[in-house]
């Protein structure tokens, strides 16, 4: 199968800088190829009840950090908040 | 022998009877760590001075005759994946470079709270992709056993760490064969707790349906005590298991008269190493000796689960990075002109090639007109790879492998080859596709003096059961033996 790796790329929002193309798209081609030998089965797929899930209760908490605490780790913040690019005109 | 390089088993008691203080053995790894880690490069991050502040705390604590937990102001080493409060967690990518956690992985509460000393965060493959280290943004840890070979990976430097004696033991996680697979290259131990079995909250994710944390240490006692430690319930991780823990160390036994023991011909076969074969036989046979039974059985599907696994792992890797897009924390490209090029930029230059490999494979294997030839049969294969191993415990208690096909390789022997690369998980990915728990233990040298690891697998929260069996080879072996290069 022949990979787009651009296509590929933009899905994942990732760019692929021109030089590096041949060998990403090689080694995608290798790491499919080596996947794509699994067999299809018509196994029905259930769940594992053997470690039932046990979901918290639906119940409102007060955060336990603090707003700076949680900007901190931002890599841009104006006034209290996060700053992204403008993306409605 | 220096304190640096006993067990913590030893050093608990020492501590608790007086013989030494905490700050005594932490200077102790502090100075070892100073002596060598130039060469084994094996820390993303020291926490020198906190580590001397915990132990002198707990130092006073045994001063004024308060009880401690068995692993108080016992030195540990984090992998960089488990989120410390204030300490830079960076899974070893530029991407996460400057990012400090506001709270702590619900394991490290648990050590913390235990009175263990933190040295330090520890090198892993960027994001835990990978099997070798080398993937790491920062550095490359070296074998301690041969400073020209990779320590395995991803908790690469986990397990570097503790054959150097840099920590005494070491928290890691393992997604596909990331604790067994480098605690077999370095030659300590260690386990892939049952999924579930270990709370995942403030790991960052990987590929959240496989991965686990997991200890390492130099001897089986060891990591049976750390592993009491960090299981148990959390609320915080909802595949987290609600069931008993028992103290796995306190009920340690070396008897293996009557376990039976499959050795799975499919491990066995073409592309294993024969050193690795004759070693893990004569181990085999040692225990078989001991009165164990031994026998030969079949997981057919075993020569789907490295297809199955890099679907499954990658699916869920591309989702589980989509996070990381330049706006809430971490790596934000500098020059943009709309936001989808600051996520394009950001993630080009924050992320290293092998995680751009795997998210884009997810990525495709998830997309729209690929979803059923990919994803949906590798979560068949799973089912069925799961029911061969669960149907096999009907008749055997533990299965016997190689953790890997051959012993450590040359630094940048296979960094151009993906393939070859992931070829080195071939005997642990089917452990995490199946949930079970496997330990890796030292069972012997190659003729390079290179180190050679045996994997034990069991059923779901068997660890007890492993555990025996590793410390019953480990008493009949003498002990095992830490590298004398460095």
């Amino acid at each position: 199968m022949n990979i787009d790796i651009k296509h590929i790329a933009k899905l994942s929002r990732l760019k692929i800088e021109d030089e590096k193309l041949e060998k990403f798209e090689k080694d995608m081609q290798g790491i499919i190829e080596m996947v794509e030998k699994l067999p299809a089965i018509d196994d029905e797929l259930i769940l594992d009840t053997s470690n039932p899930l046990i979901l918290r209760e639906d119940i409102a908490r007060a955060n336990k950090y603090t707003r700076g605490e949680l900007l901190n780790n931002a890599p841009m913040v104006q006034a209290g908040c996060l700053v992204v690019p403008k993306t409605v005109e | 022998m220096e304190l640096f390089f006993k067990n913590a088993y030893e050093l608990s008691e020492m501590i608790r009877n007086k013989e030494i203080s905490s700050r005594e053995l932490t200077e102790s790894v502090i100075n070892r760590i100073e002596a060598v880690e130039d060469r084994v490069e094996a820390y993303t991050t020291l926490t020198k001075d906190n580590a001397i502040k915990t132990a002198i705390e707990i130092d006073n604590k045994i001063q004024r005759g308060e009880s401690v937990a068995p692993l108080a102001g016992i030195p540990i080493g984090i992998k960089d994946n488990i989120s410390t409060k204030g300490i830079t967690t960076t899974c070893s990518s530029k991407m996460l470079e400057n990012y400090i956690p506001p709270f702590n992985a619900t394991v490290v509460d648990k050590i913390s709270n235990a009175g263990m000393v933190i040295t330090g965060k520890l090198n892993m493959d960027e994001f835990a992709m990978g099997s070798s280290t080398e993937n790491s943004y920062f550095k490359k840890t070296k074998n301690p056993n041969d400073l020209s070979r990779i320590p395995g990976g991803s908790s690469g430097g986990s397990a570097a760490s503790v054959a150097a004696g840099e920590a005494i033991v070491s928290l890691g996680s393992d997604t596909g064969g990331s604790i067994r697979q480098p605690a077999s290259y370095c030659g300590v131990v260690g386990l892939k707790p049952t999924y579930g079995s270990v709370s995942r909250y403030g790991l960052v994710a990987f590929a959240s349906s496989l991965d686990q944390i997991g200890p390492f240490g130099r001897c089986v006692k060891d990591v049976a005590m750390l592993q009491s430690v960090i299981n148990g319930y959390d609320k915080m991780d909802s595949t987290s298991a609600y069931r008993e823990y028992s103290n796995l160390s306190d009920n340690l036994k070396s008897d293996v008269k009557g376990l039976k023991i499959g050795m799975p011909k499919e491990y066995f076969g073409a592309g294993i190493d024969d050193n690795v074969k004759t070693a893990v036989y004569n181990a085999v046979k040692q225990l078989e000796l001991k009165g164990a039974i031994v026998k030969e059985i079949s997981l057919p599907s075993t020569d789907y689960a490295l297809s199955a696994y890099y679907i499954i792992s990658s699916a869920e890797a591309s989702s589980n990075l989509a996070r990381f897009d330049g706006v809430k924390y971490g790596y934000r490209t500098k020059d943009y002109d709309s936001l989808i090029d600051m996520y394009e930029k950001t993630r080009s230059e924050g992320f290293g090639d092998e995680v751009k490999r795997r998210i884009m494979l997810g990525t495709f294997v998830l997309s729209s007109g690929y979803y059923d030839a990919y994803y949906k049969r590798a979560k068949q294969i799973q089912k069925r790879i799961t029911s061969e191993f669960i149907s096999s415990f009907n008749d055997i208690d533990v299965i016997a492998t190689p953790t890997v096909p051959s012993t450590a390789f040359k630094i940048g022997e296979n960094t151009d080859d993906p393939l070859k690369m992931y070829s080195t998980d071939i005997c642990t990915v089917t452990i995490n596709i199946a949930g079970l728990p496997a330990i890796s233990i030292p069972c012997g040298r190659d003729e390079k003096g290179l180190p050679i690891g045996l994997q034990l697998i069991g059923n779901k929260f068997s660890e007890q059961t492993l555990l025996d069996t590793a410390y019953s080879y480990e008493q009949l072996v003498g002990g095992f033996k830490m590298p004398a290069v460095l």
